[in-house]
């Protein structure tokens, strides 16, 4: 169970891309997202998209892996997309939907069962199928023809819902889905690119002028750290928990709301004790080798600012400016 | 800031993290059902759980979160906003039942933070968003609190760090 988890999304490699800032890279990707909703014409969300694209295409990661950090939220966009269809009300009116469906439908239609009657003279499925099909496909045809001229008949009464879609709901569905899809690349490349302890470092100097009021940030910066060292240590053990659990009977599937809260804290009270005990451990192991939290400290790993780094900061500039010249 | 109680909120939040990743796909299919919210719970305890529950959610976000940048914002937002919230607001009473309750309100409450991303990412109804994510979070951290109030006859939260 333990081994197709994985935690953090870090992908081992090597270009520009990689060896950029982290800082630099943090603090763009999360401007990105701001100068993104500058954007409202087809120019800016032209640019918007070749800029990504180029430094998608030139990072060194496949392809492959951005598509699967938009995957989970196919579902959502495509939920959004056709709320928005229904909802949003400006602009030119397309044909009611039903026609267009209609449309489509008679040519599918069409192109089926002239497809049946050259299976007729073929061999290729058996022929004695064939009536069958066609009366069902016929069925269904009639069948959802009923429905549309039903729904386009709706309009009619006080129904609040119909079938006509506005042109600008269209395009304001596409230029939503386009956002999201060039926010999630640009942000998964931070993510694919920046090995975790990197990142932390990165907001940790990010941070940094939260320093004069008092804020902790680099023992903000050192818990994040130890935490992402501590992960799998603790996944291992509540698995152990999970399994020693299930072997004494404990069901975690079923029971009402009773029944969970008792399995619940049947899990995270022996969870609880193994972390407070390895924290107590670590808490003397620091104070052994002389940390005291306040005090400055200094890191193996020094962030060096490059001459590329620049050119990548130059570059969002210009994009914002192009965003603030060409938008409507 | 002690040792101590940076090491117990480092590893309260790797705990955050595990029990994502493990309890919650087992005994809990629906995501909107988040279990570690739970944790929200301890800041009634002892305020000083703060920073382990703000990294954990971080941490969460950061890995599992598929609308990423969003999350990491207005998440983590939204959680430092209402642990500050209660810490004000919870001096009122000593009763740990009350203060959770208090907790649980300011939570579901606030919300309306994560409503705000979810109409600007995805331009999504603000107050349907509002109302999911509100009764989203009341049902866990109302399941949080007897789970929370009997963790912590066995285990004293406000004992184990300081």
């Amino acid at each position: 169970m333990l081994d197709n988890i994985k935690l953090g999304q870090y992908l081992h490699g090597d270009s520009w891309y990689y060896r950029l800032d982290p800082r630099g890279k943090l603090v763009m990707s999360t401007f990105f997202i701001v100068i993104i909703f500058m954007a409202n014409n087809w120019i800016t969300y032209l640019a918007a998209t070749l800029f990504t694209l180029l430094i998608v295409l030139t990072s060194g990661v496949p392809l492959k892996y951005f598509y699967r950090s938009i995957k989970p939220i196919v579902v959502l966009i495509f939920f959004t997309f056709f709320l928005n269809l229904f909802f949003y009300r400006t602009g030119t009116p397309l044909p009611p939907l039903n026609i267009i469906i209609n449309k489509i439908i008679v040519i599918i239609y069409g192109v089926f069962v002239a497809l049946l009657i050259t299976f007729r003279f073929t061999k290729v499925i058996d022929r004695y199928i064939i009536p069958k099909i066609f009366k069902i496909t016929t069925l269904v045809f009639i069948l959802i023809n009923i429905l549309l001229s039903y729904g386009l008949n709706y309009t009619e009464f006080s129904w609040s819902f119909h079938w006509i879609i506005y042109k600008n709901a269209l395009i304001n569905g596409g230029y939503i889905i386009l956002r999201l899809i060039l926010i999630i690349s640009m942000s998964s490349l931070l993510t694919f690119t920046t090995k975790p302890t990197d990142l932390t470092l990165a907001i940790e100097h990010v941070l940094s002028p939260l320093k004069i009021f008092k804020f902790p940030v680099s023992e903000l910066a050192l818990m994040i750290s130890i935490s992402l060292r501590f992960i799998p240590t603790l996944l291992e053990e509540t698995q152990k928990v999970l399994k020693a659990q299930t072997s004494r009977g404990a069901d975690f599937t079923e029971g009402n709301i009773k029944d969970k809260v008792i399995q619940i804290i049947s899990l995270l009270v022996p969870m609880f004790i193994i972390s407070f005990k390895r924290a107590e451990e670590l808490a003397n192991a620091m104070e052994a080798r002389g940390y005291i939290p306040g005090r400055k400290r200094t890191s193996l790993r020094e962030l060096r600012w490059r001459f590329t780094d620049n050119i990548y900061v130059l570059s969002f500039i210009l994009l914002t400016a192009f965003f603030i010249y060409f938008r409507s | 800031m002690k040792i101590k109680n940076l090491t117990v909120n480092s590893i309260i939040a790797a705990l955050y993290i595990a029990i994502t990743v493990l309890i919650q796909p087992i005994a809990f299919t629906n995501i909107q059902f988040r279990i570690p919210e739970i944790f929200n719970h301890l800041i009634v305890y002892n305020k000083k759980y703060f920073f382990g529950i703000i990294v954990g959610v971080f941490l969460a976000n950061l890995f599992f979160s598929p609308l990423l940048p969003y999350d990491l914002i207005f998440g983590v937002l939204h959680t430092i906003v209402s642990l500050c919230l209660t810490m004000v607001i919870s001096r009122l009473t000593k009763n740990i039942w009350a203060r959770m309750l208090i907790n649980t309100i300011i939570f579901s409450f606030m919300m309306f933070i994560i409503a705000i991303e979810l109409n600007i990412a995805l331009e999504l109804p603000l107050l349907e968003s509002y109302l999911y994510c509100a009764l989203g979070e009341l049902a866990v951290m109302l399941f949080g609190m007897p789970v929370m109030y009997l963790l912590n006859k066995q285990l004293p939260f406000s004992e184990l760090i300081d």
